[in-house]
Formats: structure tokens, C-alpha cells, sequence
């Protein structure tokens, strides 16, 4: 971590900014028994595989699941990557299709936070529509959906912003709630009028939650990424992996899952960063 | 200077006479809130005048309605029964021209140290070269000019409190009310505050509300000690305190004088 102060001498949290310093050793044992732990599974994988207990169909090894990795890379038999486009066309197709949902979900999902926290008979009137919206799986509107607005990306997107707005607009409504009475009353009594205190303090103090909030939406996101690519999802990571079960590509599948597992965890760790940024008083104010 | 500017209400009698001040007033407050059980009455029938330049410590049990009568005066809530004024105008919500300082120091962590003090003139529209000059001569006040432009959260407990004493300053506020500032630092500390307290008081010429659950304190603070009944809250004594500000330090805690208004105040608190 980087010394977040200028010249002037630090009064307390020396030591604690000391024991974060410390952190790297630690870290480089992580990430040492994180690798162990990724070889033995891949060795119990291969070993499973190599005893062919169950048909390669079923358990496809981690030879072939490489193998279609090179393909999906390159072009081969005169063909490019898999279903005629580059793995990374694959992703960045999915990738889109998420950012796009994500950002109409914080387009509107905070705003409604806020009118939620705020506006008393909003919120009677509002928040069981949104509960409502949340609880629902996502396959049960797509229908409705691509028959509103085609197979195409718009419905897609629809599908990603109404799985991933309601936890953003919920978590934005706990942030305010969380709110100490006092730290409102402190800037009323500077003289701060209602939107100023929405300003200076009540979407400040709402950051950190939302993050947790907008973790969770990429999290929704990634789990209905492949349902929403269940119609036209090609080229798409998740088109990609539902397209497999037509041919019994297994290993097409499990090479699927194991990008989107990655791309999910560093997208995460992205937010993460840019949380510590934005927000570096999280945990400690 | 502040909102009632106009009206010419009381002398201005502040220790540096600095500005025109107001006398703030409480006519027969009754305060009821809407507790989980009911109704609570927590004030009943407060008559209270703080004259300008006034430093007025308030003690008594808890929940006997202390922060109510602080809460009331910074405009948080409306009396059920009664008027609160300033100068001639009725108190009807918070303003600038009543500062408020908590005990915990609900300081912003995403401003700076100076953020913080200039945000009041911020929110007056005070343009940055100035509300900048205002923070950073209110930061040199309570000993913090060098820390202006680090975190919050890297300030020590007793430092946060400066922090919003600072803050609370900055609009120039005709009282200042002073809600157990200093009930959760060490005693080592609370003692040091307690002096700047004084300091800052001397200084800047703020009518001061000091609420506490310290006899002790009440007393080594005020020029005036109300003491308060359990729930419903009423004034039972308003203890003028004779010792003039500048002999305040730690030798006039044995002084017997001291020690007997103490003892008075002990006695009224265990009967109440």
C-alpha cells in the first residue's frame, strides 16, 4: 500500500500502516499455496481423466481442454477459434453485453437508492416492486423480453440491467439507512440545506455500500450471462458454453467455465481496486 | 454578521465582545417524543435565558433530557409545547448561526482536515480564497495547522474533537452547543481539552450550551451550572460559578470554594 500522506509526521496509525507494509510476505505465501493448490488439482483432474473411469465425454481431459484452447485462438483447418470467432471475441462480446447492462443498472439503480431512503411514501409505494423484481430468476421475463425488443443485444442488456439493478438500489438504500443521525445533524447545523446534505454527505457516506452493491450486481451479471446468451448469444462466453451441448463438446464447456471463473475473479479484484481509490476510508472512518 | 444580524436584542457583552450576540431562550419548553413504550415526556416546562458571552455548563442523570434541551436550541426538533428563541426570532430549524459539537466528532473522512472546517462557509457559498483563510486561522487556533491537509481518520481522538470544534467555529456561530464533547477521550486528554476549551472560549467569544455527566467538569468550565432532574428533565439549581476564566487551572480544582460547589452540586444531582 502507498503512503497515503504527504511530509508532515503521522500522530497514530504508524504502526498500522506499518503491519499493512507488512502485508507482502504474506502475500507471496498466499499466492505460493494458491499455485500448489491449482497443480494438485489440475493433477487429481488429469489423473481422473487418465484412468478413463468414465468416458472422455464425460470427465473431458485437461489435454483436450488445452487442445480447444489453441484452437480458440487460432485458425485451423481454415476455420477461426471456435464457432467463427477468437475466444477473446467470445469474452469481449459477453463482456459488452455486461458493461452495457451494468452501467443502465447504476444509471438508474442509484438514483432509485436514494429516492428509496429518502422519500418516505416512494418507498412504501416502490420497494416491493423491486423486491419483487429481484427475487425473480431471469429465464422467467427473457421470453417476454425478445419478443419486446428481439434477439438481438437490447434484450440481452434488459435482461443483465434487471438482474444486477436491484441489489445496486438496495444496497444504495442500506447505505443511507446506516447513516448516523448525528453525521446528517452535524452538516444541518453548518447551515447545509436538503440537497446539499444529499451532496456533501449522504452519496459520500453511501460509497462504500455501494460497491458491495455493485460486486454483487457483476456477480448477478456473470450468472445470467449465459442464459442471456441462450438466444443468438454468438459470439458470447456464455452463447459459447450453451452451444456446446448440441454437439456434446464437453470440453468446449469446461474451457468456458474455467474463462468466465477468470474473467469473473479478475473483474472483481478491478472493482476492488478501484473501491480502495475512490473510497480509502472504507474500515477506517 | 449572521442571520438575526437586525435585531438588536441584548448587549453584546462576550468576553472579547467580538460581534453582536443574541441571547437564546427557552419559554416554558415542554418536549415530547414518541419513545418505543409511548410517549416520553422528556422536558417539561423549561423557562431558560443564556445571556450572551455566557459559558453554561448543564449536568444531570441520564436521560433526564439534556441533549433534548441542546437538540431544541440547534433546531433538530420543534417543542411540543413552548417557544425557543434567538434574539427575537423563534428557533425553527438547524442554522449556521448555532454550531453544534458532538461527542462522537462526525468529521467527513472523504475532506481533508481543512475540508472539513471550511465545509460550513463552503455551504454559505464563502469563495474558496476565503473560506480557505477562515479554516486554516480556526485550525492554528486549536493547535491543528499542521495536519490541515491529511486524512481525518489519521487524527488521534482528541484531535478529531478539535477537528469539530474548528468546524463548528468556522460559520462564526452566535453559541456554540456542546454535546458531552469530550465524554470519550482519556482523562489525560479530556483535562488538556478542557484548557483549550477555555482558551478558544476567552478567544473567540462564543456563548457556549456544554453538556456533561462530570460535576466536575460542569463546574471547572462554566461561568453558570444547571443541573437537571431525571425524566421528565427540569432545572432543579442554577449555579452561578464565581471563578473568573483566567483563574481556572488545575490548583483551582483543590481550591475549597471549588470544592464546596461540588459537593452542593453532588448533593442536588443524588436527591434529584
Amino acid at each position: 500500500m502507498v503512503e497515503i500522506t504527504g511530509n508532515a509526521p503521522v500522530p497514530v496509525p504508524a504502526t498500522r500502516a506499518r503491519r499493512r507494509l507488512r502485508l507482502p510476505d504474506g502475500a507471496a505465501l498466499r499466492v505460493a499455496l494458491r499455485l500448489l493448490s491449482l497443480a494438485v488439482v489440475v493433477a487429481i483432474w488429469w489423473i481422473v481423466a487418465a484412468l478413463d473411469v468414465w468416458p472422455d465425454l464425460f470427465v473431458p481431459s485437461p489435454a483436450d481442454v488445452w487442445d480447444r484452447f489453441v484452437e480458440s485462438v487460432t485458425v485451423h483447418d481454415g476455420r477461426v477459434g471456435l464457432s467463427d470467432a477468437y475466444l477473446w471475441e467470445h469474452l469481449g462480446a459477453s463482456l459488452w453485453r455486461i458493461g452495457n447492462g451494468l452501467f443502465f443498472a447504476i444509471l438508474f439503480g442509484v438514483p432509485l437508492g436514494l429516492l428509496l431512503a429518502t422519500v418516505r411514501p416512494f418507498q412504501v409505494i416502490a420497494e416491493p416492486y423491486v423486491n419483487f423484481v429481484r427475487a425473480l430468476p431471469p429465464l422467467a421475463y427473457f421470453s417476454l423480453l425478445i419478443i419486446w425488443f428481439g434477439i438481438e443485444d437490447t434484450s440481452k442488456i434488459w435482461l443483465l440491467f434487471l438482474a444486477s439493478f436491484p441489489p445496486i438500489a438496495l444496497s444504495v438504500v442500506s447505505g443511507v439507512r446506516g447513516i448516523p443521525q448525528t453525521r446528517l445533524d452535524a452538516a444541518r447545523a453548518l447551515g447545509a440545506g436538503r440537497l446539499q446534505l444529499l451532496r456533501h454527505v449522504v452519496v459520500p457516506s453511501v460509497l462504500p455500500e455501494f460497491f458491495t452493491g455493485l460486486r454483487l450486481a457483476i456477480g448477478f451479471a456473470w450468472t445470467t450471462i449465459v442464459a442471456a446468451e441462450t438466444v443468438d448469444g454468438l459470439p458470447g462466453i456464455g452463447g459459447l458454453a450453451w452451444s456446446t451441448k448440441k454437439f456434446q463438446q464437453t470440453d468446449v464447456a469446461v474451457l468456458c467455465i474455467i474463462v468466465i471463473g477468470l474473467a469473473a475473479i479478475l473483474l472483481d479484484q478491478l472493482v476492488k481496486a478501484v473501491e480502495r481509490l475512490v473510497v480509502p476510508w472504507r474500515g477506517r472512518a | 454578521m449572521t442571520a438575526t444580524g437586525a435585531i438588536p436584542a441584548t448587549a453584546p457583552t462576550g468576553p472579547s465582545g467580538a460581534a453582536q450576540r443574541h441571547r437564546v431562550a427557552l419559554h416554558g419548553v415542554t418536549h415530547v417524543y414518541a419513545g418505543r413504550g409511548g410517549d416520553v415526556l422528556a422536558l417539561d416546562h423549561v423557562d431558560l435565558v443564556i445571556e450572551p458571552g455566557e459559558f453554561v455548563s448543564v449536568v444531570g442523570p441520564s436521560g433526564c433530557g439534556k441533549s433534548t434541551l441542546l437538540g431544541l436550541i440547534a433546531g433538530f426538533h420543534r417543542p411540543t409545547r413552548g417557544r425557543v428563541t434567538l434574539g427575537d426570532e423563534e428557533i425553527r430549524g438547524p442554522g449556521p448561526d448555532r454550531g453544534v459539537v458532538f461527542q462522537q466528532p462526525n468529521l467527513y473522512p472523504w475532506m481533508s482536515v481543512r475540508e472539513n472546517v471550511a465545509l460550513g462557509p463552503r455551504l454559505r457559498h464563502v469563495r474558496r480564497a476565503q473560506r480557505r483563510a477562515i479554516a486554516d486561522r480556526l485550525l492554528a487556533l486549536v493547535g491543528l495547522a499542521e495536519f490541515a491537509d491529511h486524512a481525518t481518520y489519521e487524527l488521534s481522538g482528541g484531535m478529531q474533537q478539535r477537528c469539530q470544534i474548528a468546524r463548528a467555529l468556522a460559520n462564526d456561530p452566535e453559541i456554540l452547543l456542546m454535546d458531552e464533547p469530550f465524554g470519550a477521550l482519556d482523562a489525560l486528554t479530556r483535562e488538556r481539552m478542557q484548557d483549550e476549551l477555555l482558551t478558544i472560549w476567552r478567544d473567540a467569544g462564543q456563548t457556549v450550551l456544554f453538556i456533561t455527566h462530570s460535576v466536575e467538569e460542569a463546574l471547572y468550565l462554566g461561568t453558570r451550572v444547571l443541573v437537571m432532574s431525571p425524566r421528565p428533565g427540569r432545572i432543579v439549581l442554577d449555579q452561578p460559578v464565581p471563578f473568573p476564566p483566567h483563574e481556572r487551572d488545575r490548583a483551582l480544582r483543590e481550591h475549597p470554594e471549588f470544592v464546596a460547589l461540588r459537593a452542593r452540586i453532588g448533593r442536588e444531582l443524588g436527591l434529584a
